[in-house]
């Protein structure tokens, strides 16, 4: 479903990725850990082309994502995406946040729009929360409500970008727990947390990655239980 | 001080209040048209595409790097020599006006745009929104918000700088001074009558500012 051939990229001189390759099929939950600086972030943003890969391809359902052919706002459709900082917007209602690319990008019903989302909220717990403004919104709520935002674009491909970093600690779990429902539910998912927990028990995979490549990767008990590679061990004794 | 007498301009009061409404007038046409002006050119000067984002640098910095009454002249008694059609008073102290501030409310529309948290964008084109939808939707609201404090600056600069029409002889405030001080040969109790106008439309408009901003403040 995606396919990521040999991507670099630089930031100036700096190279953050250097030479990535990896498929994720339907329906895997593939999560990505490695420590600050290891460009696991930047590789995730370009799986929807917030950052251009320099070199390389990367392809969605055999699409090349950086061809002049392709419409990013239509691949873009197709996947959703959750920030560290939620990225709400501020000046919408709960329930506006979640409507507005629906009726604005796909010219969806207003009222069926409405109606989907309200069923999203109930679904992220939030239902009682749709005429609220996010300022008005805890860490968790804000993080659901940014789910069910991403969600209501019906994305094949969900990516989730630490999406428990800034919470306090009482919330990561309600988040996770949306996290978690919808991996049950099939959905593809590409991850980068810290949250190890998560990583073993939803994560069909984990990736390891260090200073801009995959340094080892497998299924949570391969990496978890078992890793091969000297910098894998490191990075989990100084966390585990 | 023995020979003060602001009596003299009390017949005259009418000709200051619609001096006082014309430069109102004026003052919100040109605001207007530089907030029309200044969206465009502000977010062109961020464009990606080199040649919108060198015209629109050269428009601020002309703007700016020159004097407003030369701005004023070149228009109503310059351009007529050009395009063979002169403007009379009242659009041409407009437009001036206007294609002024337009260079300044650029200025104010980039830092507001700035001013806005880069996530918001991502968070929008990672929807599926354009970027045009983007900035319609989601930064441009947010950063109105912010530009509200300068654009009220802008207005009281403005409504100041209205005064310059007078030198093409349109018949705003300042200009009814220069009548009654003609009229009367006592130039003092007029001009001081003028400065009184202009510093209670200055003063109202901030009051009428602070409860829009914390209008705003409220939603936050």
């Amino acid at each position: 479903m995606i396919e990521i051939r040999d991507v670099h990229k630089y930031f100036g001189k700096l190279e953050v990725l250097k030479g990535i390759t990896n498929t994720i099929n339907r329906g895997e939950v593939v999560v990505i850990i490695g420590p600050s600086g290891s460009g696991k972030s930047t590789l995730l943003r370009c799986l929807n082309m917030l950052e251009e890969p320099t070199k390389g391809e990367i392809l969605i359902d055999g699409k090349p994502l950086n061809h002049k052919s392709v419409d990013i706002n239509k691949v873009r459709q197709e996947v959703g995406m959750v920030f560290q900082h939620f990225n709400l917007f501020p000046h919408k209602k709960v329930i506006e946040n979640i409507t507005l690319a629906p009726i604005k990008v796909k010219k969806e019903n207003p009222e069926e729009a409405r109606e989907k989302a309200l069923k999203l909220l109930e679904r992220v717990g939030l239902k009682d929360k749709a005429e609220c403004y996010p300022a008005s919104l805890s860490g968790g709520q804000k993080q659901r409500v940014a789910i069910a935002r991403a969600l209501a674009m019906s994305p094949k491909i969900m990516l989730f970008d630490e999406p428990t970093s800034a919470l306090d600690p009482e919330m990561i779990k309600e988040v996770l727990d949306v996290m978690k429902d919808l991996a049950q539910d099939g959905m593809t998912m590409v991850v980068v947390t810290h949250e190890m927990a998560f990583a073993r028990e939803v994560g069909d995979r984990v990736i390891f990655m260090d200073e801009g490549v995959i340094v080892e990767e497998g299924t949570p008990e391969e990496i978890f239980e078992n890793p091969k590679n000297q910098r894998t061990k490191e990075f989990l004794s100084k966390i585990l | 001080m023995k020979n003060l007498d602001f009596s003299i301009v009390i017949p005259y009061l009418q000709l200051f209040i619609r001096g006082s409404l014309v430069a109102i007038e004026i003052t919100a046409l040109a605001v207007l048209m530089g907030v029309i002006i200044g969206t465009f050119v502000g977010m062109g000067k961020m464009s990606k595409v080199f040649i919108i984002r060198a015209i629109c640098t050269v428009y601020v910095e002309v703007i700016r790097g020159t004097p407003l009454l030369v701005q004023l002249l070149i228009f109503y008694f310059g351009l007529p020599q050009i395009i063979g059609y002169s403007l009379s008073e009242f659009p041409a102290a407009v437009i001036a006006l206007g294609i002024n501030s337009g260079g300044y409310v650029a200025e104010i529309v980039r830092g507001g745009i700035l001013a806005v948290d880069k996530g918001q964008m991502e968070a929008a084109r990672s929807l599926g929104m354009s970027y045009v939808q983007a900035m319609r939707y989601i930064i441009l609201p947010q950063a109105f918000k912010k530009m509200i404090p300068p654009l009220g600056n802008e207005f009281i600069t403005l409504l100041k700088n209205s005064s310059l029409a007078t030198t093409i002889g349109f018949p705003e405030l300042t200009r009814a001074a220069q009548v009654v001080a003609g009229n009367t040969y006592r130039p003092f109790e007029p001009y001081i009558t003028a400065a009184l106008f202009y510093l209670i439309m200055t003063l109202s408009f901030t009051q009428i500012l602070g409860v829009v901003e914390r209008r705003l403040a409220k939603s936050d």
